[in-house]
């Protein structure tokens, strides 16, 4: 089975292509078309164990809201995009983000105690909109893209969910 | 959770309560008793003393220990207790209200010859006087407008030369904001280290002390890491802080369990800050060094023993540092992030302890305090901790929810951390700072970490069979009983 994965981390993007073919109990590996002396197995949920030419790698890896992969292995974080071609699965929306109208979403509940900007306002991409209280914390969320702040559904003292759109930016 | 394995491992069978949140808790799981006492709020739940008692009453406990949250320093409780018959596992409730208040305490310190961060008591509107106290106090020191808040009315005097103008500024910024030019004056503490002194107390009448904990690592005023010994506290020092810290403890009638707080300057003065009346999240530090169980040593004070040692016969053993971890995102301002737990890999091995209540399958409650676990490394040296406190933060493993490990593996990579040079405000001074570069992976990862995305949405799809889940065939099987079965 071939796929497409993108791989996003602090340090960059790049993309390859893998191809898995099952050979008895373990795989035959290509990685961007050139066989790869790799095994690869499920070592406990949730988590992968690859050795690639000797060198062993243990990576976690947990489903995310978007319909990507976070990985962790030691202190190194991926995003991962994965793409079967030949499915008629669209573009995940993971790979939309950052571009077009953006939505500010209350990561969890709490309460909305400051306004930080009006409703028209020109923001900056992580200028804070608003300020939420949650479990004693003050937090700050801020603006994810540079725009004009389009709408603000929040009020001050107002209690909000997890989920909840607060703000869009434009 | 903590408070329960020390119960079972002194045989006595142990009642919990929880919310409606806490149900899946670990502790509520393992414990022999557990009563719901309300909903997820604390104030209807956890903060009800009069659910407390007579789930306590109801169950026939001897004993109440109120753990290191919620009402463990409300005075309240052991008056409640008391009233009901009931062992308190802690000090009494007047010893809580003196010790647990700032202004009483510092009285109390002063009483005890403990010396507080030395200023004037009294407001001052004379410039000449203050001046002349402030050379006998010597310099630098700091100017607080007795209205004052928030930095307004504040000024710090680093000479006797700059005191004239600061004192111009001082007090017109606090008449201008409000009305009031009345000053104090108080010794300026510069970049402070926060170590604290554990105390135990029996009904005896012996007081000892422990050794210090030094918690300097704060962020926002809450600690991240705290370690035993500090760095900077020589045998002859622990010992004079030792002896005040139980001097006080001795003035205020304390028994059981306590920390006297302190910051130390740059030439290692010590000054009372507050003294905490209960059991601190950070105790595992002090058994690591000292090889003793506070909490069981708790519930044996309050069952009427007497303290097994003398204070002069305990000195730290090796070093120990513990970390906090958080469900918190460091990437986005420390916002908690609960959920549940999809998976994780513990840290154990050498040296190394953990502290918790969580499982895979656990999802953390966003109505409390996210703090997932404490992580304590043991070394015989603080380098040795240091490597250990590294190693194991390499191993633990969390996924589907953030945590914090990334911040300590950043601050146990700072120089300044590794030579001990710390205090309360480096912590959010290193933070103000732009992250150093991230580190390399080692090559291969990259490829690998596409090869695993890949594997894993092969098993997702079910396209392929995941290998882990297939048990060996029967046949196989047989064939390895019968020969294992074989005669010799």
């Amino acid at each position: 089975m071939k796929f497409e994965v993108q791989l996003d981390s602090i340090t960059g993007t790049t993309k390859h292509v893998v191809d898995l073919e099952k050979t008895g109990s373990s795989y035959k590996v290509l990685l961007d078309g050139e066989p790869v002396d790799a095994d690869v197995i499920l070592a406990a949920p949730n988590a992968v164990s690859v050795i690639l030419n000797g060198a062993a790698f243990d990576i976690h890896i947990a489903p995310t809201l978007d319909g990507t992969y976070k990985l962790q292995t030691g202190p190194h974080e991926f995003r991962a995009d994965v793409r079967d071609p030949r499915a008629w699965r669209g573009k995940k929306a993971g790979a939309l983000e950052a571009e077009g109208r953006q939505q500010l979403i209350a990561p969890m509940p709490g309460k909305v105690i400051r306004l930080l900007v009006s409703a028209g306002d020109q923001v900056e991409a992580g200028q804070g909109i608003l300020v939420i209280e949650a479990m004693k914390m003050q937090n700050e969320l801020r603006s994810p893209k540079t725009g004009k702040l389009e709408r603000l559904h929040a009020k001050e003292g107002q209690a909000v969910n997890a989920g909840d759109i607060l703000a869009w930016i434009e | 959770m903590r408070i329960l394995r020390a119960c079972h491992e002194m045989a006595i069978p142990a009642v919990c309560v929880y919310s409606e949140v806490d149900r899946t808790a670990l502790h509520v799981r393992l414990a022999e008793e557990a009563y719901l006492i309300g909903p997820a709020a604390s104030r209807e739940s956890y903060l009800r003393i009069d659910k407390l008692i007579d789930v306590a009453k109801r169950s026939g406990c001897d004993a109440v220990h109120p753990g290191y949250g919620f009402l463990a320093e409300n005075p309240a409780l052991p008056r409640a207790c008391s009233d009901a018959g009931i062992t308190f596992i802690g000090p009494s409730a007047e010893t809580m209200e003196i010790m647990g208040s700032k202004t009483a305490g510092k009285q109390l310190a002063r009483r005890a010859e403990v010396p507080t961060v030395p200023g004037t008591d009294d407001p001052n509107e004379n410039p000449d006087e203050v001046q002349s106290l402030a050379r006998a106090m010597g310099y630098p020191v700091v100017l607080k407008a007795v209205a004052g808040g928030g930095g307004k009315g504040m000024r710090v005097v680093p000479e006797d030369a700059a005191f004239a103008s600061a004192w111009r500024d001082a007090s017109s910024e606090a008449l201008n904001a409000f009305g009031d030019l009345r000053v104090f004056l108080e010794k300026y503490l510069d970049s402070p280290r926060h170590i604290e002194i554990q105390i135990f107390a029996d009904s005896h009448g012996r007081v000892v002390s422990l050794g210090e904990r030094e918690c300097s690592i704060q962020r926002r005023h809450q600690k991240v890491i705290e370690e035993a010994p500090s760095t900077v506290v020589t045998p002859e020092l622990r010992r004079k802080m030792g002896e005040a810290a139980v001097r006080l403890a001795r003035a205020g009638g304390y028994v059981n369990a306590g920390t006297v707080e302190f910051l130390v300057d740059a030439n290692l003065n010590f000054y009372f800050l507050e003294v905490n009346t209960r059991l601190q999240v950070e105790h595992p530090v002090t058994e690591q060094v000292t090889g003793l169980d506070l909490v069981k040593l708790q519930i044996a004070i309050a069952a009427g023993h007497r303290l097994p040692f003398a204070w002069e016969t305990i000195s730290p053993r090796g070093h120990a540092m513990e970390v906090r971890l958080y469900a918190e995102d460091p990437d986005n301002n420390f916002f908690p992030c609960p959920g549940k737990i999809i998976a994780r890999r513990i840290a154990t091995g050498p040296g190394i302890r953990l502290d918790e209540g969580v499982y895979r399958g656990w999802t953390v409650p966003m109505e409390y305090d996210p703090l997932l676990s404490k992580l304590i490394a043991w070394g015989n040296s603080r380098e040795e901790t240091i490597a250990r406190l590294r190693r194991a933060l390499d191993e633990y493993t969390i996924t589907g929810i953030r945590t914090n490990v990334s911040l300590f593996r950043r601050i146990l990579a700072e120089p300044e951390f590794l030579k001990g040079e710390i205090h309360t405000r480096w912590l959010d001074q290193l933070l103000s700072r732009p992250r150093p570069p991230a580190v390399t992976p080692r090559a291969g990862t990259e490829a690998a970490a596409a090869i695993a995305a890949a594997y894993w949405e092969s098993i997702q799809s079910n396209s392929m069979e995941a290998p882990s889940a297939e048990t060996a065939s029967r046949w196989k099987q047989e064939g390895r009983r019968q020969q294992v079965d074989r005669q010799p």
